[in-house]
Formats: C-alpha cells, sequence, structure tokens
C-alpha cells in the first residue's frame, strides 16, 4: 500500500485535494442508501406515536422496550438461547466442514460436482412445504424441544456456506507449501494442522460470520422444532413485522444486531489485519 | 344456606382436583397482540386462580400462515404418533378448525365446561360448513371493514356499487392487497362476490356447494379486474393500513380490531373511520381448541373456561382489545360500562353489524372463489 | 488408505446431516409434488404451470437481475478497497459497507416497506432537502422494491468475499500495470478480476441461491402479481392447505438453481484439468 501512495505522491498539493468532491459525493450518497434504512429502524425502535404526514416520530419513548422485556415475554431467554444456538451451529458447521472441505479441495472424490450441489439442496428447495415432514421427523426421533434439535435445523442451512468456503479455502492454499512440509517429515495430520489449516483460516472464519448471521435469522425451523421449550427470538421478530407492529419489531432487530456485530468484531481479530485472504482461488 | 352450599362446592372442588404443578402450554396465531393477552393479562389471572401451575405461550404469526403452522405441528405429531403433545390449548382462525376436526386431532370440550352454554351464536357449529359443534370455543368475532380518511373521503360509500362509482372517479385512491398476502383482501373480494356474484349469498355461506354456481361469477370477476387496475395494489394487511396512515390511498378493507390497535399504538392518524357496505363484509371467529393427545386436559379446559367467562371476556376482548365478544353478547354487556361497550361500536353499529356482518363462503366455495379470482382475477 | 476412500470419509459426516434431516423429508415432499388425486403424475407440475408460470419467469428475471447488479456494486466497492489511493476515503468505506449485511431479511423487508413508500422516509428526505418535489415522488414498492431489497443485504456478502480474494494477490502485478501507466479501473477489469473470478462466482451464486427461497421480502414489499415463486408456495400451503402444487413449484425452484450452480461448476471443472 506505500509503494503505491509513494509514486502517486507526485500530485501537486494545493491545500484542497479536489479529488474529495467526487469520492464524498459517492460515500455520501452509499451512506445514505445504507444508513437510510436504518435509521427508520432506529426511529421506529423509539416511537411511541408516528404517522403520516409528519416526517418524525411525534412522541418518543420506551414504553414498548418495557413491552419487549416484560417478565413473562421471556425476550432475554430468547435472545440468550437464539445465541448459544449460533455458536453451537457455528461450531458443528465447522467441525464438519473442515473435513469435507478439505477432501472436495485437495482429495479426488468421485462425483465432486453432485456433491457440491447436495450441499445446496436445503437453501434451493423453499422450506415451507418440507417442514411438516421435518417436524415429524424429529417428533419420531425425540429431538422436537431440544437445543440439539434446533442446532441440526440450522446446521443443515448454514452447511452450504460452511462447506462450499472451506473447499475454496483449501483449494487456495498452495499445495507445494504442503508438500514441502511433508517432505521434511511431517505426518499429514501435521502438516495438515500446521501448514494448511492456518492458511485457510481467513475463509474459514468468514465462513462462520456467515452462518452464525443465517442462524441468527432462521425462524420456520426453529419454531417447528424448537417451540415450546426453546425460544428463539426471530420468531418475535417475524410476528411482529409480518403484523406491522414496527416498534417491536425494530426493537427486536436490535437486540439481535448485538450479538451479529459482536461476533463479527471477535472473529476479525484472527483474521489479523482484516484481510480476508485466499478466498476462492 | 348459599354460604353452605357454596362452601360444599368449593370442598368437593378442592377435593377432586389434583394438585400438581403442571406447565400450560399456549399457542396462539394472530398479531404479537394475541401474545401479549395471555402474557399480560389471561395468563396472571389463571395462575393466580390456580396456583402452582404456570402458563406459557407461543406465538405463530398473523394470519393464516400462523394458523397453518399449528395444523401442521399437530399433523407431524399425529403421523409421529407421539403419546402426548406438547400443546395444551392452541387458538386458530375458523378456516382450520374444520379440518383439525376431522383429522382427529381435537378434544370435544364444550359440553364439559360451564361457559359452553353461553355461545349460541352459528359459527360455534358451523366453521366453513364442516360441522365443529362441541369442539370449540370462540375466543372472539372480528370483522371487516372499509376504514377511509373522512378528509378525502367526504360522503363514504355505502355500498359495493357506491365504492366502485367512487373509485371510478378518485383512480389509485382505493387500496387492498388483493388475496396474497393478507384475509383482507380476501374479505373484500368474498364480500364483492355476495355483491356481484350472482348467487344467493346466503347460499355461499350456508352451502350446498353446487359445482355449476361457480359459472355464475364470470361478469364479477370481470368486473374486478378491471376494478383493480383502477386501484392500488397493497402488500398485505399491514400494507393496507400502512398507505392508509400515510394518505397514498383514502379508503381500503381492514380488519377491525387490527384497526382499533394500530390507532391505539400510534401507528394510525386517529382521525380515520369504518363503514361497512351493502351487502356485506365478512368476518371470522378465531377459535379455542384442546388436542385429544394433550398433556394436561383438564387444566386447559379450566382455562378456555376462564378465557370465554362473561368477566374475562368484558375486561379482556373487549376493553383492552376492542375485540367482539366470542360468546353471547347479552352475557358480556352487563360486565361492562356503557362508555367501554359504545366504543366497538362508535363507527359501526350494532344494527350495522347484525345486518353487513357476513360470514365466510364454506370451503369448497371458498376455494372456488380464490382460484377464479387468481384465473381471471389477477392474470 | 486410498485418497478417494479417505476424502470418502472425510465428507460422510456432513453428508450424512443433509442426507437424514434434510433430504430425507425432502423426498417425501417431493414424492407429495407427483401426487394428485390420490394418483401419480404430472398434474401438480400442469396446474403450477397454469397458474404461476408467469410468477416463475419473473422470479427468475429479478433473481438473475438483482445478481448481476449485486456483481457490479461488488466489483466496485471491492476494486476500491484494493486499488483506492486515499488511506481515509478507503477505510471510511470498509467501514461503511457491512453494515446491511446483519440485517435479517424480515427486517430488511418491513424497514425498505416504509422508506421506499411514495410517502415514506426516503421521497420525505429528498423532498425536505428539495431534491423532489411532492408531485414527482413515487413509491418503489413493486419489483424494484425487490431488487433493492436483495441487493441492499447480499452486497456486503460477496463485497466481503471478493475484497478478501483481492487482498490476497500478489501486488507485484498490480504495481508493475501502474508503473507503466494503466489507469486503475483498467488494472481492475484485466488484471485484478480474472484472478478473483472464481471467489466472485461463488458468492453470487450462493446469493442467487438464498436469494430465490426468501419469503419475507416479495410479501412485504410487492404487492403486486406477477410475485416471487416462494411467495405462491406460502399461498398454496396456507389458502388450500395444497402441498401438491406447492412441493411441484419448490422443485421448480430447485430445479432451476440447480442448473445455475451446474454451469459454475462445469466451468471450474474445466479449469482445474
Amino acid at each position: 500500500m506505500t509503494a503505491l501512495t509513494g509514486t502517486v505522491e507526485a500530485r501537486p498539493r494545493i491545500g484542497l485535494d479536489f479529488w474529495w468532491l467526487p469520492r464524498a459525493l459517492i460515500l455520501g450518497l452509499l451512506a445514505f442508501a445504507i444508513f437510510g434504512p436504518l435509521a427508520n429502524l432506529a426511529l421506529w425502535a423509539v416511537a411511541e406515536r408516528w404517522y403520516f404526514p409528519h416526517a418524525l416520530p411525534l412522541e418518543y419513548g420506551f414504553s414498548f422496550w418495557a413491552r419487549v422485556f416484560s417478565p413473562r415475554g421471556n425476550a432475554m431467554e430468547s435472545l440468550t438461547n437464539s445465541i448459544v444456538v449460533a455458536l453451537l451451529t457455528v461450531t458443528v458447521s465447522l467441525a464438519l466442514a473442515i473435513p469435507a472441505g478439505y477432501a472436495l479441495a485437495r482429495l479426488k472424490l468421485p462425483l465432486r460436482r453432485l456433491i457440491l450441489l447436495v450441499f445446496m439442496i436445503p437453501q434451493a428447495f423453499p422450506n415451507l412445504p418440507v417442514y411438516v415432514n421435518v417436524a415429524r421427523l424429529f417428533y419420531e426421533i425425540g429431538l422436537n424441544g431440544t437445543i440439539a434439535g434446533v442446532v441440526l435445523v440450522h446446521v443443515t442451512h448454514g452447511l452450504v456456506f460452511a462447506v462450499w468456503i472451506a473447499t475454496a479455502s483449501f483449494s487456495a492454499v498452495d499445495i507445494e507449501l504442503e508438500q514441502a512440509a511433508r517432505c521434511i517429515g511431517a505426518g499429514a495430520l501435521q502438516a495438515f494442522r500446521d501448514v494448511t489449516l492456518p492458511l485457510a483460516m481467513p475463509g474459514l472464519m468468514a465462513s462462520a460470520i456467515f452462518v452464525f448471521l443465517e442462524s441468527l435469522d432462521e425462524f420456520t425451523g426453529s419454531y417447528f422444532v424448537g417451540a415450546p421449550d426453546v425460544n428463539m427470538l426471530p420468531l418475535l421478530l417475524y410476528s411482529a413485522g409480518a403484523g406491522g407492529n414496527y416498534q417491536i419489531a425494530s426493537i427486536t432487530a436490535l437486540l439481535l444486531l448485538v450479538p451479529s456485530i459482536g461476533f463479527m468484531l471477535v472473529v476479525e481479530r484472527f483474521l489479523k489485519a482484516d484481510v480476508l485472504s485466499r478466498v476462492g482461488r | 344456606m348459599k354460604i353452605l352450599l357454596k362452601a360444599m362446592t368449593l370442598a368437593l372442588a378442592l377435593g377432586v382436583t389434583p394438585v400438581s404443578a403442571a406447565e400450560l402450554t399456549v399457542v396462539t396465531a394472530g398479531d404479537q397482540n394475541m401474545v401479549d393477552y395471555i402474557n399480560e393479562y389471561l395468563g396472571p389471572l389463571f395462575e393466580k386462580q390456580n396456583p402452582g401451575n404456570t402458563v406459557r405461550v407461543v406465538g405463530t404469526g398473523p394470519g393464516d400462515a400462523g394458523s397453518q403452522k399449528i395444523t401442521e405441528r399437530f399433523e407431524a405429531q399425529a403421523k409421529a404418533n407421539a403419546e402426548k403433545w406438547d400443546t395444551d390449548v392452541a387458538v386458530v382462525h375458523e378456516k382450520f378448525a374444520g379440518p383439525m376436526v376431522e383429522a382427529g386431532y381435537l378434544e370435544a370440550y364444550r359440553s364439559k365446561i360451564d361457559t359452553g352454554k353461553l355461545v349460541s351464536r352459528a359459527n360455534a357449529d358451523m366453521a366453513l360448513g364442516t360441522n365443529v359443534s362441541g369442539y370449540v370455543m370462540p375466543m372472539f368475532n372480528s370483522q371487516t371493514a372499509l376504514a377511509y380518511n373522512p378528509a378525502l373521503v367526504a360522503n363514504p360509500p355505502k355500498s359495493y356499487e357506491e365504492l366502485v362509482a367512487w373509485a371510478k372517479e378518485h383512480p389509485k385512491q382505493f387500496g387492498y392487497n388483493g388475496i396474497k398476502g393478507g384475509a383482507s383482501g380476501v374479505s373484500f373480494v368474498m364480500g364483492w362476490v355476495y355483491a356481484f356474484g350472482g348467487t344467493d349469498p346466503n347460499k355461499l355461506m350456508n352451502g350446498p356447494f353446487d359445482e355449476a354456481e361457480t359459472k355464475n361469477w364470470d361478469n364479477a370477476f370481470a368486473g374486478l379486474k378491471e376494478f383493480t387496475r383502477n386501484a392500488t395494489l397493497t402488500p398485505g394487511n399491514a400494507g393496507t393500513l400502512d398507505l392508509l396512515g400515510r394518505g397514498e390511498i383514502a379508503i381500503g378493507p381492514v380488519w377491525v380490531d387490527m384497526f382499533y390497535s394500530w390507532q391505539a399504538d400510534g401507528r394510525l392518524p386517529p382521525e380515520l373511520k369504518l363503514v361497512v357496505p351493502a351487502p356485506g363484509m365478512p368476518g371470522q371467529p378465531m377459535h379455542y381448541v384442546i388436542p385429544a393427545k394433550g398433556a394436561n386436559k383438564e387444566l386447559a379446559e379450566k382455562f378456555v373456561a376462564l378465557a370465554t367467562s362473561p368477566k374475562v371476556q368484558a375486561e379482556g376482548i373487549v376493553k383492552r382489545f376492542n375485540w367482539y365478544p366470542g360468546i353471547d353478547a347479552k352475557y358480556v354487556q352487563p360486565e361492562l360500562d356503557e362508555a367501554s361497550w359504545n366504543k366497538l361500536f362508535t363507527d359501526i353499529s350494532p344494527d350495522d353489524l347484525a345486518k353487513y356482518g357476513k360470514t365466510f363462503p364454506i370451503a369448497p366455495y371458498n376455494k372456488a372463489i380464490l382460484e377464479a379470482y387468481e384465473r381471471q382475477a389477477a392474470n | 488408505m486410498s485418497k478417494r476412500l479417505l476424502g470418502l470419509v472425510l465428507v460422510l459426516p456432513a453428508l450424512a446431516v443433509i442426507a437424514l434431516l434434510f433430504l430425507f423429508p425432502l423426498g417425501i415432499s417431493i414424492v407429495g409434488a407427483f401426487e394428485s388425486d390420490r394418483r401419480y403424475g404430472l398434474g401438480n407440475f400442469e396446474k403450477a404451470f397454469a397458474l404461476y408460470s408467469q410468477d416463475v419467469i419473473f422470479t427468475m428475471a429479478i433473481v438473475g437481475f438483482s445478481t448481476l447488479v449485486i456483481g457490479t456494486f461488488s466489483v466496485a466497492i471491492a476494486g476500491y478497497l484494493t486499488l483506492g489511493e486515499n488511506p481515509r476515503a478507503v477505510a471510511i468505506l470498509r467501514w461503511l459497507y457491512r453494515w446491511p449485511m446483519f440485517i435479517p431479511f424480515i427486517v430488511v423487508g418491513q424497514v425498505l416497506r416504509t422508506f421506499l413508500a411514495k410517502n415514506g422516509l426516503m421521497n420525505n428526505i429528498l423532498i425536505g432537502a428539495s431534491i423532489l418535489t411532492p408531485i414527482q415522488a413515487s413509491g418503489f414498492l413493486d419489483w424494484r422494491g425487490i431488487v433493492i431489497a436483495f441487493v441492499w443485504k447480499q452486497t456486503p456478502f460477496v463485497t466481503l468475499l471478493l475484497a478478501g480474494a483481492m487482498a490476497s494477490l500478489d501486488r507485484g502485478t498490480i504495481e508493475a500495470a501502474r508503473n507503466l501507466g494503466a489507469s486503475r479501473l483498467r488494472i481492475l477489469i484485466e488484471i485484478v478480476m480474472p484472478q478473483v473470478a472464481t471467489t466472485l462466482v461463488v458468492g453470487l451464486i450462493l446469493s442467487f441461491v438464498t436469494m430465490m427461497s426468501v419469503l419475507s421480502v416479495p410479501l412485504m414489499i410487492n404487492a403486486q402479481s406477477p410475485t416471487m415463486i416462494t411467495a405462491d408456495i406460502a399461498f398454496r400451503i396456507n389458502a388450500y392447505g395444497d402441498y401438491g402444487v406447492a412441493n411441484a413449484l419448490g422443485l421448480i425452484s430447485l430445479g432451476v438453481t440447480a442448473c445455475v450452480a451446474w454451469i459454475y461448476l462445469r466451468q471450474t471443472m474445466k479449469e482445474r484439468s
């Protein structure tokens, strides 16, 4: 980066860098596009009364927060459940995806294409008609109303992200590095652990973020397999959002934002200088 | 004497009731306010009257989708041959009560609770043409109406014909959500068929089903297609209320209870009003049902008995939520002060309700109308 | 152990989860797609095409178009992050672009419903800033709203993948081109993009798949017909209890997505061998 700026610094400095005009305009437009709708979210979270023709809420207040956090409303329990399930989903997905991704990337598997497509099916087939049968299966094997059951449902949906991105990450690791390690005498597992895995880690962390976010969003499967024992926050969000109860939907969305951003910040520490390298080669 | 009698009944009740701490699971379709109703009012009341037991509630979302989720839940457990189901009480839309009864999921509990006698309205016995007598207790009755902005609509249309004329003069000022995404649009279409379909509305509502009648509707749907071209389409029940609130449309079909709760929550200007056009628009009850294989059936019956008692119907259903009561009005009215009772009828008088409050057509006609709309009016 | 066998063993746990927990119930559903009026046949598919063929085409067009727009924006943003020369602007952009990724689709649908409406927040702000007059204001609550929702939510996802891939490239090639006087746009198109094309396509396909199965956005934003396949599936189930046609529509949706993904996979297989 410094090398680049070095060659360009030769531009005469007249005090004001004119390039900031178009830059500011575009950044400003982008900020409006991103934060405009989010401002809407924030406003509804604190609005008591808001209707046309008023451009801003008439009354502000926190009475809806009291409603969401009412002692029987179990918002905190739902939030905790959602976070726990999401973390477990990431762990299980990665545990399944790392060996699968490595196999698909390095080892010559027959039907490689087909296997990759199979992982896509839970996302590609709209789930609504299938949930009845999924629920029935889970009732039969007794996994209904358990955290393990909900985690499995989320893993099924998240595996496509985990496996596809893991495959791509492992493909991107230079095979010569592995071979060099093997030459020096490392065993296959050791070479994998010490050479391949660290190099593929940024891509795996990226897939962890996506799986986490996906799990926090998921509600239909969680309802069928989890409720009423395992309550998840997105179901509350869905009822409120679909019913037009903007205040509660916005507050719940803000609640969900907290673990999402928190997780992202934590994972970025592992990415070292905020760089996601070598995904997709 | 009275005191002695009361004491004896109490002693008997205490002796017979099993004193065990149980958790009652209620699964309810409908908006968030249905969940709030149980969490904030009915649940604590029940727990106080039955110490040691707790009530927990799960909401499945608004509209038919919410009730469908409950039906699928029952279906999954039935197919898995579960011994004890995980739901004790469910609250579903009328449309889904019939199929549940036919599939054998439900307990016939109405005769076992004393409030069962307080309902005489037909929709507690027949649900869209299926006999559900004894299996359901209505929680409340809802009604659809046209909501309008008096500033933009000086003379609200009193009938479907007047509405068509008005809409022609004010293009795009009428909005509804078609038939997908919300039942307010569906009820508008049903009302349209009642008005212009050429079939006697009573036959549509009570049967028998006659395939030939569907041919009469072609004119009506051609007219509806033309009308829709002149109207604004909205994204669902909430969408109609949204656009009304923002002044983008002047008039549209809404659920009366949803309308009032939006006004109470400050999402709709207080000036908007309601009118029911002739020959009428349908409404529907939501029903309490108890699965036959539920784990806590006696407790569930007590819960429904409490929920349909006149006091709770007055305080909870009418006063808190502006719903029309599920049990007969004559039992509920004495429990309320006049002001609260009249609030229900601010825009729609009891006479209007009696004349223009219809029910949905029986299931085969219901399905035929929806399909005809899809084929003829939506393309 | 032969490599192939080892490979299969490593993949098996993941495959098993999918097979047992999804493919098995899906199989039951699919059988239902071929069952109509107690006979087996293509009756459900005929009905699906009779009533919903317009919606199928609409869905493919919308999702395809959104994918293209997402691709363009991601390349632009990721390109600037890699080739941008003002460190402050790059830092601002890097902080800015990620936010939409954290918002669930249902919230996106709801927020955009009130933002993009004719008297919604966006038009109110524009009118307030005197950029627009009230007469010119128009609502975006149709197919444009759906595209905006998809692009808004999915662009950060693809950009994240793409920026990472670009950041790992050998700067040597880029600097050599700069020294020779190539413009940054040219570097982006001729040098950077060919090297990260695979990542871009992975991201776009994953986005395509996700967008095809979203229900909340079309329900909350698009009122008109035609609408997306998922909305029709929901309607079929909730209004008619008709799982046959719903499953048939689901199979059609799966078919479309599988074709797109297959094309990609064929492409990458060719490159590797």
